[in-house]
């Protein structure tokens, strides 16, 4: 391999540490903000590190808010939505790769089409639908409404997975006596892992981040509330304590770290390599 | 191990017919070659024996069982891919015994059976592998063993050897070969190689077009092809054909080649006046005193053979395609070849006398391409 010129090096690591710091930035002035008081937020000159850390606005924030509820509330969607999602979009996205359908690819692009409305559009039908329903205030309403988002565009990435993935191996299977079912469960979703891990990490973020449909159909108490209306209603009119808010930021950061950092090792790609020649 | 029957076989995708009237009795043990271009139907008729594939008409049998509306895992067969699909997130050992386990069989047994096809294979190290950390070859092996545990009654090939480089499948063709005879599992084996077909099978399947165009051992389809097409395809190079009006000479009936007599076979006396279709091979060719003059375009040097080209007199040229005359990309009706096995020099622009032994010439109809007389 041909030596790398110091400056070409130079410049390569100086790009990578100005992107870096420009991703890292907000999360940095996040805690920061956490741990001081609002009133020394716009204190000049800023303290890149408070001198005195305020570690009981974690504390405050659990004391006097339903943090606990609605941290529950918002992993129990966000979990529903991840599955209910995938459960659906394995099965049609594995209809739409596999089976020569009349008019497969016109409803593939349905699909899709579906995923490019607004939600904001979706919301008024979505709505009606779940009041004469009795799901207003129910999670499953936002379960639900999400996945109906979520779905198309799963349904698209598993497709182009499952289209990569060579037939032959489910029809070894089929030939070793697998049942068409046994088939998906044994050989096509052990091999599709990284496009599943990816698919599931998509549902789950945008489940976990989202606030409109929260707002809507589970304004009744704030029982059923998601983590992000919690959030927002501690936002006062007169007084807005940014570090409560910050606080309880970090705290709904933490599970998408988590399911990141588990779902990471799936997401590494390769795992079909060596089926064939 | 099993008898094999299609009977009345069709298939249809719409209007399109890929294989017709598809007749053939596999027996008990025997290895059947399919072979054909591309294209023929070859693979969807292996495909229909697994249950992989739906018949549009007629019925499948394995060991006399109708096995035509049962699912593949349910036909009793094993099956090895042209990619292999080996199991890619299972070890060697885990897609070995995968066919077994699906079957229910206890885990011992399946241990068993396992390690012994490993050990007939050479796979023994590489059991606890994936896929993904094993040369072409071995994978290729462990797409066998996944077979050869099953004991089923019939083998199910689909270009096995195609992925493999040309030393390797020399050597994996006769394993293979080898293989079959000590276990004595029918097989049926799918390639477009000929050469491939020709050495390893005890029944050869020409296909063409979705039909079966001959069936026979390698001796019976290289010396009595049935028509043009079979003519051409088996043997390489492939036979050289050329076009002419049946004359009666005085010594019997005669051909014009290039202007001159060349004699034909007795069976053609009948046929005077009429256009044919003949055939010779080219290592029938004799290169002599006394036949038709023709220069050499080209000189092939193989180091013991040597191919030489020249040119089909005009007159005699066929005004057939290369897909009709089963012939490979480098073969046209233009160029006929001669391959010769001795010590002489050959230049190009040479003209050299040819002599086309009678009991070597083939006769086919022009309309019908089948063998004449």
């Amino acid at each position: 391999m041909q030596k790398r010129h110091p400056l070409a090096t130079f410049a390569l690591y100086a790009s990578v540490l100005v992107t870096c710091a420009i991703l890292l930035f907000p999360i940095y002035w996040m805690v920061v903000t956490a741990l001081q008081p609002s009133s020394n937020l716009r204190a000049y000159p800023p303290q890149f590190w408070p001198a005195d850390p305020q570690w009981n606005v974690f504390a405050d924030l659990l004391a006097k808010h339903p943090f606990v509820l609605w941290f529950s509330n918002t992993i129990l969607i966000a979990f529903a939505t991840m599955t209910l999602s995938l459960a659906v979009s394995i099965l049609a996205a594995y209809a739409l790769s596999r089976f020569r359908l009349r008019g497969g690819t016109g409803l593939g692009l349905f699909i899709l089409t579906s995923k490019m409305l607004p939600a904001t559009l979706l919301i008024i039908p979505l709505f009606a639908i779940f009041r004469s329903t009795g799901l207003v205030g129910s999670l499953w309403s936002v379960v639900i409404a999400q996945a109906t988002l979520i779905v198309p565009f799963c349904t698209w990435m598993l497709k182009g997975y499952f289209d990569t993935m060579p037939p032959e191996l489910e029809q070894a299977a089929l030939v070793d006596g697998c049942s068409p079912l046994g088939t998906i469960f044994r050989i096509v979703l052990p091999v599709a892992a990284p496009g599943l891990a990816a698919t599931a990490l998509y549902a789950f973020v945008v489940s976990w981040s989202d606030f409109l449909f929260g707002r809507t159909f589970l304004t009744t108490n704030d029982e059923s509330w998601t983590l992000q209306m919690g959030i927002a209603s501690l936002k006062g009119e007169f007084v807005t304590e940014w570090n409560v808010i910050m606080a309880g930021s970090i705290m709904a950061s933490i599970p998408i770290i988590i399911v990141y950092l588990f779902l990471e090792r799936f997401l590494v790609g390769g795992l079909a390599a060596g089926s064939e020649k | 191990m099993a008898t094999v029957q299609f009977e009345q076989i069709t298939k249809s995708y719409g209007a399109v017919e890929a294989i017709r009237n598809f007749n053939l009795d596999i027996a008990d043990g025997e290895f059947c070659v399919f072979v054909g271009p591309s294209g023929c139907g070859k693979s969807t008729a292996l495909k229909m024996l697994a249950g992989l594939e739906a018949t549009s008409g007629g019925t499948i049998s394995i060991g006399g069982r109708d096995v035509t509306e049962l699912g593949p895992g349910k036909r009793d067969i094993a099956m090895v891919f042209q990619n292999y699909a080996l199991y890619p997130h299972m070890s060697v050992r885990k897609n070995i015994g995968f066919g077994l386990k699906m079957h229910n069989m206890a885990s011992s047994e399946i241990d068993r059976r396992v390690e012994e096809a490993a050990r007939l294979l050479e796979l023994t190290p590489y059991l606890d592998r994936k896929p993904r950390a094993l040369s072409g070859g071995q994978r290729q092996r462990v797409a066998l063993g996944r077979a050869i545990v099953r004991e089923p009654a019939a083998f199910l090939m689909d270009e096995p050897l195609s992925n493999l480089d040309a030393k390797l499948r020399v050597q994996t063709r006769s394993e293979i070969v080898k293989l079959q005879r000590r276990l004595g599992v029918t097989t049926i084996y799918v390639t477009h190689d000929q050469t491939e077909a020709l050495t390893m099978a005890d029944k050869i399947v020409v296909m063409k077009g979705g039909e079966i165009q001959q069936v026979g051992s390698a001796e019976e389809l290289f010396h009595t092809p049935v028509n043009v097409f079979v003519a051409g395809f088996i043997g390489s190079p492939g036979m050289n054909f050329f076009h002419g009006r049946v004359e009666s000479g005085a010594r019997g009936p005669v051909t014009r080649f290039g202007g001159q007599h060349i004699p034909l076979p007795d069976s053609c006396a009948g046929m005077s006046g009429r256009d044919m279709i003949f055939g010779i091979r080219p290592e029938h060719i004799r290169v002599g005193l006394e036949g038709p003059d023709v220069g050499l375009s080209l000189v092939e040097n193989l180091g013991t053979e040597k191919i030489l080209h020249f040119h089909t007199p005009a007159e005699n040229v066929l005004e057939l395609d290369r897909t009709q005359l089963g012939a490979d990309e480098e073969r046209d009706a233009q160029t006929m070849l001669i391959r010769v096995i001795d010590d002489r020099r050959y230049s190009e622009a040479e003209t050299l006398s040819l002599a086309f032994p009678v009991e070597k010439l083939h006769v086919f109809d022009p309309d019908t391409h089948a063998a004449a007389g």
